[in-house]
């Protein structure tokens, strides 16, 4: 039948085009890290450049500063979202639309703007600590930490269970540890895990504050060494990937809910 | 289920008011949404008072002295040639980045798969936050005299240095940046793919359409906002990226997030610092022309798609 | 009428190793509407889509009127179907969705605007024609998919569950519409439902369907007093099942002994049927002893629900006037008012 036959032409068409589009995608990756496994030339290949990272002096230093700032904006994250979010679900629910527009300006701004503004305008004693870009990359991950926080406690009707837990008696103090908490822990995970991933990563920020962080301190180094630098590259991109897909599995058994209403 | 929102909402309601009540603080209700205050203050602090200050401090003069003259700079050389570049990067990395963007969300769609729709994704996701200095050295490395695309270009009889094909060139960036574009895409296209129904396409056959008769009367129509909005987050994207430009560039091309990263470091004479503030909000200009329709074709749109 | 007669033979359609439709025939009348009707995976919505051509058969044949049309694509089957939910073109305004079928005819657009304010009168949604689809409620959107599929004169109606996902109320009277429009317009329409009420109430004759096959079909009165099997019986209405014992092709129902049908089944225990409508509840007389449980007021009629002395559940329904003392507890004797029974196998 006519319609039947044209769904095995698309099906190898579209066959067809994911695997040239792949091919094209692949090749960068695949060349980059067959250049970061060289050893001398093309004809020997190591992990000897994978080493190459770990083995420069700032390499502690400028680790620990990223996680340091990563720290502090999860923590920044977790203590100004996480309360706000639950309040607007169990309490203020008309204002909700009004939060998410605010929560989505920052991706509207390019961030090299924003840098320029926060150079200019924020106080010399703020500029002076590295948190200052802690608290910038809170803001940056708003539009994605708000999301994420608003679609979990949606999912599960949070002010339903907080009013059965207050109708069967329980206390503030045990329905915030009871009730609440374990029940949108998996969205506060993907929320922090958002906010870990940008500020390992991010660059134009701390380059523009004029900030060593290890994404800026790598961009130099690895003008002495494109081979390091390759490998880093690619070390981390197929190690992000990883996790990524290992958060997916996780992810897997709360994704159901949502699809029920 | 909505009566159980209504009621538990009055429920709490009501446990609210009589506290409040006692207090007598019922002035412009601002003890209602107390809670919101912390949120309020930190986005001002961080985000509004910074684009204020860009707003305001271009309309400066060194004096303090209100002029126009910062804005005006915009429209001379070398300024307005660095827009036009951001600009015209930003529509073709765009374009680029839709084009197989979609193909690949369509082939995905029209596979069915799941396992290939959850991989395609996880890769995605990776690939569209990948920029900066890790992009830039794997394209190097990759396409570098001795990399393993240039050979595999040269094994299929492309010499592609001999056509004068180098990286650090405009054309070398719309490459670069179809890396993060066509995952960008794949994102943000797909959404709109899942909600064209099975059984708006069942019922067009029904009716007598053809499958051509349904795309373009049904199909069609209803992904084109979506694709538009994907292209607008796109050019946005290309438009703004600050790290992978900076990585690649030796001073040979002129964009205006390079433009600004320089006067931050501190390379100008007094006067060119206002000219900064005015090319940030320049840019913030451009930036809100792609990404409002984008919000409100979004907004639009999500009716639709239940 | 373009109307025509519609045959299914010998469908048969599998999907991994589910056999979803099982040599499945079925005839209809021109004008005639006919309901499918079964559990979830019984086969009913596969036979259906296969009559729209959306689904491809295994093997069998689709007779429209004396066109074999089995291997004639969707979109030249000239039949108007109708889905469960949401197949609206929600880009079309409601008036464009109702001329769409005249549209893809070539009809000018004078002409197909026409006939679909014409349709959209009939169901009484003349008002929301320049409204788009999401702006109406579900059981507007579903009369708007009526008028949609009625709009080109179909040869074949053909309804996917069209009522399960609206509101009760909605449902009753959307029922009712949909049978007095297929009547006036004359077309033949092939209905497919899970909800036994549903079927009975708007249909010529209902088809009950398990695993793929056609358990029996009939009027719904056939159906209801003369199920020909077990799984019909039990999914047609309410009934009880008595276990007790067939000798000499009688068995022993409170008491009484009654013919038993089939008569020619093994001796030994079996399970019979009964209406509740066919129970009698009496203060005193002939019967068992039974305990009244619950006594539910439905209007005219009231639901008594008894324990016998076994200790058996049994549903009878009586006429509220009748039956107006009983209340739990109550002691009353139980009676059989037909005789005979069906019966199967345990």
């Amino acid at each position: 039948m006519a319609t039947l036959k044209k769904k095995s032409i698309s099906q190898s068409i579209s066959g067809l085009v994911l695997l040239l589009i792949g091919v094209l995608i692949a090749l960068p990756l695949v060349g980059a890290a067959e250049f970061s496994l060289r050893d001398g030339g093309r004809a020997k290949h190591s992990f000897k450049s994978y080493a190459w990272i770990f083995q420069q002096e700032d390499f502690i230093t400028n680790a620990v500063t990223t996680i340091e700032i990563a720290v502090v904006a999860v923590l920044v994250t977790f203590i100004l979202m996480v309360p706000t979010v639950a309040w607007l679900h169990i309490y203020g629910k008309r204002y909700i639309k009004f939060v998410e527009v605010l929560t989505v300006l920052p991706l509207i701004i390019p961030v090299v703007a924003l840098a320029t503004g926060a150079a200019l305008a924020l106080p010399a004693w703020l500029q002076s600590t590295k948190y200052v870009l802690s608290m910038m990359y809170v803001v940056l991950a708003m539009p994605f930490t708000f999301r994420a926080l608003d679609i979990g406690m949606r999912g599960v009707q949070l002010e339903i269970l907080v009013a059965a837990g207050r109708n069967l008696g329980a206390p503030w103090r045990a329905v915030i540890l009871k009730v609440i908490t374990p029940v949108i822990l998996p969205s506060i995970f993907a929320a922090l895990f958002l906010t870990v991933a940008l500020s390992l990563g991010e660059f134009t920020l701390a380059q523009l504050l004029h900030w060593t962080t290890f994404p800026t301190w790598v961009a130099v180094a690895a003008q002495g060494n494109i081979l390091g630098a390759t490998a880093l590259s690619v070390g981390s991109l197929l190690t992000a990937w990883v996790l990524l897909f290992s958060f997916t599995f996780f992810d897997r058994k709360k994704t159901n809910h949502q699809e029920e209403e | 289920m909505a009566k159980d929102l209504i009621l538990a909402q009055s429920l709490l309601e009501a446990e609210g008011t009589g506290a409040r009540n006692r207090t007598g603080f019922s002035v412009l209700g601002i003890k209602k949404v107390f809670p919101l205050l912390p949120l309020t203050i930190f986005i001002s602090v961080f985000f509004f008072w910074p684009i204020g200050a860009v707003f305001i401090n271009a309309l400066k003069n060194n004096d303090g002295s209100f002029t126009w003259a910062n804005y005006q700079l915009l429209f001379q050389e070398p300024y307005n040639k660095a827009f036009y570049n951001s600009v015209k990067l930003g529509l073709i990395s765009a374009l680029t980045g839709a084009i197989p963007g979609a193909l690949v969300a369509i082939a995905i769609a029209q596979n069915g798969s799941v396992r290939l729709r959850k991989f395609i994704a996880s890769i995605s996701g990776v690939l569209a936050n990948t920029g900066g200095v890790p992009l830039a050295f794997m394209f190097l490395a990759a396409f570098g005299p001795e990399g393993l695309a240039t050979l595999a270009f040269k094994a299929i009889g492309l010499d592609i240095y001999g056509l004068g094909f180098t990286l650090f060139s405009f054309w070398g960036l719309v490459i670069i940046y179809s890396y993060f574009q066509i995952p960008i895409m794949v994102i943000v296209f797909m959404p709109a793919l899942d909600s064209l129904r099975k059984e708006w396409r069942d019922a067009a056959y029904n009716l007598g359409a053809s499958n051509t008769q349904y795309w373009l009367r049904v199909g069609i129509p209803l992904l084109t906002p979506s694709f538009v909005a994907s292209f607008l987050l796109l050019f946005a994207s290309g438009f703004s990226a600050f790290a992978t430009a900076r990585a690649m560039t030796v001073g040979n091309i002129s964009l205006v997030p390079l433009i600004i990263g320089t006067l931050l470091d501190g390379n100008v004479t007094v006067n060119q610092f206002n000219l900064g503030y005015a090319l940030a909000m320049g840019m913030i200009v451009v930036a809100l022309l792609a990404m409002i329709p984008y919000l409100l074709i979004q907004a639009r749109t999500s009716k639709w798609q239940h | 009428m373009s109307s025509n007669t519609l045959q299914l033979k010998g469908l048969s359609r599998r999907f991994g190793n589910v056999l979803a439709l099982d040599d499945f025939h079925l005839s209809l009348g021109v004008g005639e509407l006919v309901a499918l009707l079964g559990p979830s995976g019984c086969g009913k919505t596969t036979a259906l889509r296969i009559v729209a051509g959306l689904e491809r058969e295994d093997s069998g044949q689709v007779i429209l009127g004396d066109r074999d049309i089995t291997n004639v694509p969707a979109h030249q089957r000239n039949m108007g179907m109708v889905f469960q939910a949401y197949s609206l073109f929600p880009n079309l305004t409601v008036e464009e969705n109702v001329a769409f079928g005249l549209q893809m005819r070539k009809v000018d657009k004078e002409k197909r605007l026409k006939k679909a304010h014409e349709l959209l009168d009939l169901v009484g949604l003349d008002s929301q024609s320049k409204r788009y689809p999401h702006q109406l409620s579900g059981g507007q959107q579903q009369r708007v998919a009526l008028a949609r599929a009625l709009a080109f004169q179909p040869d074949v109606l053909l309804l996917d569950e069209p009522l399960s996902a609206l509101d009760a109320q909605v449902r009753t009277n959307l029922r009712e519409e949909i049978r007095r429009l297929q009547l006036s317009l004359g077309t033949t329409t092939l209905f497919v439902t899970h909800d036994q009420e549903e079927a009975m109430a708007i249909s010529d004759r209902v088809g009950v369907m398990s695993h793929g096959k056609l358990e029996q079909i009939a009027s719904p009165d056939t159906l209801y007093n003369e199920p020909a099997t077990a799984f019909v019986a039990g999914f047609v209405g309410t009934m009880n099942r008595v276990i007790t014992q067939l000798k000499n092709g009688k068995v022993s129902i409170f008491g009484q002994a009654v013919s038993a049908k089939p008569s020619d089944l093994t001796e030994g225990e079996v399970i019979a049927f009964i209406r509740p409508e066919k129970v009698s509840v009496k203060t005193a007389g002939a019967g068992a002893n039974a305990t009244v449980l619950t006594r539910s007021f439905l209007g005219a009629s009231s639901q008594i629900t008894c324990r016998t002395t076994d200790g058996s559940i049994i549903q009878a329904l009586t006429g509220s006037h009748e039956s107006g003392e009983l209340h739990p507890g109550s002691q009353v004797m139980l009676d059989i008012t037909s005789d005979e029974v069906l019966i199967s196998h345990v």
